[in-house]
């Protein structure tokens, strides 16, 4: 299927990133279900749980940062910008597989129409 | 520093020279700073880096410790009415050299510069692999 071959690019790009488990999620009741499904999804929640949880961890670097900045702590100027940098980047990132997935959901929704 | 790891290494990057340009500005800051004789002179600072082992699963670069690159003995000048003067009237001044420090200064900066240039060109990278398919 093509699009595994985006998952797959994805996976070697940054492995740490949750894969969309597009192909399987996609086929309710079109296809025959799967035992494993639900699996799945689940796997998909919490694939997206521990980025979420990444993000926070970086966010939480960022905001002590900027404590430290405020207090007059921070000996690096570019530590600061730099995590908040890294921050924005992942939040963007989450919300960028969150889309997808929420794009794949509609396609499907819109199958019945 | 898993991911956007590029970034947290030139984070590191820049780290170290910061610390470089703080050890030359306190170089040139005591360059007329002079002791008795009986004391040794202000000696220079100069950082030691290295590499911190990629296969580890970090990587980047640190600083190892700051050495002394000047001599405590210093430069012997004959200032008669310096209140720090001895009985032949010498005091001890740093034998540093300000040309040194002031190559030394470019390179700090342009490698600070270079190092902020990776950071954001690795950020534009990312941000480029996060609009795959977008059409953008």
């Amino acid at each position: 299927m093509g699009i595994e071959a985006l998952g797959g690019a994805t996976r070697g790009v940054a492995p740490s990133l949750p894969s969309l488990p597009t192909g399987s999620v996609a086929p309710a009741g079109l296809v025959e279900q799967p035992a494993s499904s639900g699996d799945v999804t689940n796997a998909f929640g919490a694939a997206l749980a521990r980025g979420l949880q990444s993000v926070e961890g970086l966010e939480a670097t960022a905001d002590s940062k900027a404590v430290q900045a405020a207090t007059g702590d921070l000996t690096d100027v570019h530590d600061y910008v730099i995590a908040a940098n890294q921050a924005k980047l992942a939040t963007e990132l989450t919300v960028a597989v969150r889309n997808k997935a929420v794009e794949a959901f509609s396609e499907i929704m819109r199958l019945q129409a | 520093m898993t991911i956007f790891q590029a970034i947290g290494v030139a984070g590191t990057g820049a780290t170290v020279h910061r610390k470089w340009l703080d050890a030359i500005s306190d170089n040139i800051a005591n360059i007329n700073t002079a002791k008795p004789t009986s004391e040794a002179a202000y000696q220079e600072k100069r950082v030691q880096v290295e590499a911190v082992d990629y296969g580890a699963g970090t990587s980047g670069v640190r600083v190892a410790g700051v050495t002394a690159a000047s001599s405590p003995e210093g430069r012997m000048v004959y200032e008669p009415d310096n209140a720090l003067a001895d009985a032949e009237g010498y005091v001890r001044y740093p034998d540093v050299d300000l040309g040194s420090q002031m190559s030394q200064m470019i390179m700090a900066q342009r490698g600070y510069q270079a190092n902020l240039a990776v950071v954001d060109r690795a950020r534009e990278t990312y941000l480029a692999a996060l609009r795959i398919g977008s059409g953008g």
